[in-house]
């Protein structure tokens, strides 16, 4: 039987980026708190240090950061007819575990999304005919958000300060600010810090992108071009391009995270509790299943424990998220074959590819110097921001030199052609190594009718909880989308003086073997209408109005960017609500 | 560099970042411009040049060992690269230094190649010093390569390379040089008085105390290099 612990006020389940901002916005009202982590607690000093942070084949390829897969994990299907199965090593995407979650081993890239996508139907709609979805494919789910891009701007605004985003604003209340993105969405001031400088192979991008017209600007990052102090008082020091962010953890207190945010901050306050290597295995309800009175989980032992609450904050990552509502039998699962619930519904990822774009070899990229988020791209092709009338698809990607890394074991671009291994290989790699430019292409991932989670039938996880199942491939249209910026990605290849160059573009099926991205969205989307959505726009529960579902599990579909900056945004919104109505009048915020 | 080492440097290659590649690729960008004259360097190191630099070998001592009073850093084994960036700061008065701005100014590039290339690739033993005090060198020790949680100090092995064995080209080793003077570098930063790594050095050190500064110094004056390689975790 679990021991019954002292009621608190707040629990959030997780203690990443979202449970790390719950808890010290509402810690701040004096609320008693208990973050539950699932795994362990780290911090800068001393967990995270050279040279043992920089072990490539412990955190690239035996990928250290992320969650055990022998103890939890996700199936993985393709379509409903197959049979899923466990995926036992991480590949496609890196859930993380840990104190500061998967926000530790992010790459700093820090994007709003823009004013159309959230309210994606109504701008399809109006600029292209009610039925140009339908077109595109009959399949596809498209939604608004049931928030607004200015109701979100101050919450953006406040979170690139949290952090210290380092970019060049191309937009400030409307006046377009020359060397920024002319099509981002306006903001009401700059970056907090200046974009970090360019480097080589992106003024080579740059160089070709503005041959052909386009509009290069510096990717924002939250790996600091210089040192920074954030409103929490906490400093951040500034990037030293070391080529290890993704994957890893920052020993120079210069990637923002939860450890150089707030952790320090929040860890302080008496009324905070953190517990971690501690796994919830459900959010307990009352017995009419419109309250929940807290959550049950398990310590290092096995030993259960229940943990009452009066607010109970899902702040896991998405796919966690979604398990974690299913599990407790909060919200109606989604049925793909009649359509109806919402649990699980509208599950989407992000489309990437890109094109490697090989140059002579007086030309010396050094691409170890790097960092996260550093690098050159162009927004001419993401979102809606090109006439898709003629196209027969919706959605789009941004397009840039983006190069992480020159790590060693991961990073070794040759030719079509070249052998995969051998002396030939080697010889590819030695005079490729240093004169390739990896440009990627990072998109919309279109929510769909076949695309869906649920629990698994077969497979549990080392608590005995059903895992949860991904059943994905990417719809047709995103392949159209991709495909179409592949061909002009190459002409940018061509426009930077590339030799040879690999064509990229998402192709099907989806696979979950090969690294795409960690911007696993939706499956408890956000919405107006409690039929089409899991929370409102407040990412309050439609059903059980203490359940609060806080992250990128509220994206009815992901629109081109990492979706990091748009979580935080969400957050701060959702804590705003929280604090101002939800403390004030509990109860649902709005009518069902 | 010295023999002691060049192991941990070889481990730091092997662990840090730099595969042989990266290796092969900086020596492919190099290859392009003529080879440094060391011969020329020695002579500028004994004697000085006729645009007035007197001879190093006056303070850092022929081999750039210094004479083991810390008021002058030892610069056997440092990185050319890091040398010659260091007298453009003194020149260009980025580090204002009586003795070392005029110097600098007096250098031609033709100069500062050769000669950072002559320090650059001497191996020389240590000077005996005074025995160390074992509690500051623990102190220093657990600053060097741990940092401090508490006031958000990172490891200085972070950049410095594992025990502070330099991460050529661009950061200088710090084992085996001499306490006083890492620790009068310290101050000159914690002073404003030192302008050069403006982002990096100059908050970390104002973030250390004085009795950080000494323990430090004491840490890195003491290390060998050879005699404490441990794998990481």
């Amino acid at each position: 039987m679990a021991d019954v612990l002292q009621s608190v006020d707040v629990v959030t389940i997780g203690v990443g980026l979202t449970g790390t901002m719950a808890a010290l916005e509402l810690g701040k009202l004096g609320l008693k708190i208990v973050g539950i982590e699932s795994g362990a607690p780290r911090e800068t000093v001393p967990d995270f240090q050279s040279p043992a942070i920089h072990d490539e084949l412990r955190f690239s390829i035996r990928k250290a950061m992320m969650q055990d897969n022998v103890k939890q994990t996700v199936t993985f299907r393709n379509s409903s007819d197959q049979t899923a199965l466990p995926i036992r090593r991480w590949q496609s995407f890196l859930p993380g575990t840990g104190l500061g979650g998967s926000f530790v081993h992010w790459n700093g890239q820090t994007y709003r999304y823009q004013v159309a996508d959230f309210i994606y139907k109504t701008h399809l709609a109006e600029r292209y005919g009610a039925n140009f979805v339908e077109q595109c494919g009959p399949e596809l789910i498209v939604q608004d958000w049931g928030v607004t891009y200015d109701e979100l701007e101050p919450h953006y605004d406040r979170f690139e300060y949290l952090l210290g985003t380092s970019g060049q604003a191309g937009n400030i209340n409307g006046q377009i600010v020359p060397g920024g993105n002319p099509f981002e969405a306006p903001r009401t001031r700059g970056y907090p810090t200046p974009p970090m400088k360019e480097p080589y192979f992106g003024a080579i991008f740059r160089k070709g992108a503005d041959s052909l017209g386009y509009h290069p600007y510096p990717q924002p990052s939250s790996n600091l071009s210089q040192p920074y102090t954030n409103p929490e008082g906490l400093e951040l020091g500034q990037c030293v391009f070391c080529g290890f962010c993704e994957r890893y953890a920052c020993e120079h207190f210069a990637k923002a995270s939860p450890q150089t945010t707030m952790l320090p901050v929040l860890l302080k306050m008496p009324n905070y509790e953190l517990r971690t290597n501690c796994q919830v295995l459900k959010i307990n309800l009352d017995s009419t299943g419109t309250q929940a009175t807290g959550v049950t989980y398990a310590d290092a032992t096995g030993h259960e424990y229940e943990q009452p609450a009066n607010l109970v904050l899902v702040t896991a990552f998405p796919l966690n998220n979604v398990r974690m509502l299913l599990v407790s039998g909060i919200g109606k699962p989604y049925n793909p074959t009649t359509g109806e619930g919402v649990v699980g519904r509208s599950y989407s990822y992000q489309t990437t590819g890109g094109a490697t774009v090989f140059l002579d070899e007086s030309i010396n990229i050094n691409p170890y110097m790097a960092s996260g988020a550093n690098g050159t791209v162009i927004d001419d092709f993401g979102g809606d921001n090109f006439d898709h009338a003629q196209l027969g698809f919706i959605g789009g990607q941004y397009v840039g030199a983006i190069m992480t890394s020159g790590r060693p074991i991961e990073n070794h671009p040759t030719p079509s052609g070249t052998p995969a291994w051998g002396l030939e290989w080697k010889q590819a790699v030695a005079r490729h190594y240093n004169h390739t430019i990896l440009v990627g292409q990072y998109g919309t991932s279109t929510s769909s009718r076949l695309n869906y989670l649920d629990l698994d039938p077969t497979y549990k996880d080392a608590w005995g909880m059903p895992l949860l199942r991904m059943t994905f491939d990417f719809p047709e249209n995103d392949i159209r989308m991709s495909q179409y910026i592949a061909d002009k990605v190459v002409q940018i290849g061509q426009a930077m003086g590339g030799t040879s160059i690999i064509r990229g573009g998402t192709t099907r099926p989806y696979t979950t073997t090969v690294y795409q991205t960690t911007h696993n969205a939706g499956g408890a989307i956000m919405g107006a209408d409690p039929n089409t959505s899991v929370v409102n726009r407040y990412l309050q529960s439609w059903d059980v109005h203490n359940v609060f579902s806080l992250g990128g599990s509220a994206i009815p579909q992901n629109a081109a960017y990492n979706l990091t900056d748009t979580v935080g945004a969400l957050t701060y919104w959702a804590l705003d609500a929280i604090q101002n109505q939800y403390l004030k009048s509990p109860g649902p915020l709005v009518p069902k | 560099m010295t023999l002691g080492r060049l192991p941990s440097v070889a481990l730091a290659a092997i662990l840090v970042a730099a595969p042989g590649l990266i290796y092969a690729a900086m020596a492919q960008t190099q290859s392009d411009t003529p080879a440094p004259d060391r011969g020329r360097g020695a002579i500028i190191a004994a004697q000085g040049t006729a645009s007035g630099a007197p001879a190093c070998a006056l303070c850092h001592a022929f081999d750039g060992a210094s004479d083991g009073s810390g008021a002058f850093p030892r610069i056997a084994g440092q990185p050319a690269s890091y040398l010659a960036t260091q007298l453009g700061y003194f020149a260009s008065g980025v580090r204002n230094s009586a003795i070392m701005s005029p110097i600098g100014k007096a250098l031609s590039a033709e100069d500062v190649a050769a000669v950072t290339a002559y320090f650059a690739e001497l191996d020389v033993p240590f000077l005996p010093l005074a025995q160390p005090d074992e509690t500051l060198v623990k102190a220093g020790q657990e600053l060097a390569k741990v940092g401090n949680a508490a006031r958000g100090i990172q490891a200085c092995d972070n950049c410095h390379g594992p025990e502070g064995a330099g991460e050529p080209p661009v950061i200088p080793y710090l084992a085996g040089q001499y306490a006083s003077y890492i620790a009068f570098e310290l101050q000159m930063w914690q002073s404003g008085y030192r302008t050069s790594s403006p982002e990096e050095m100059a908050p970390l050190a104002a973030k250390l105390t004085a009795e950080d500064v000494a323990a430090v110094a004491a840490y890195y004056q003491q290390v060998r290099g050879s005699d404490a390689i441990v794998a990481p975790q």
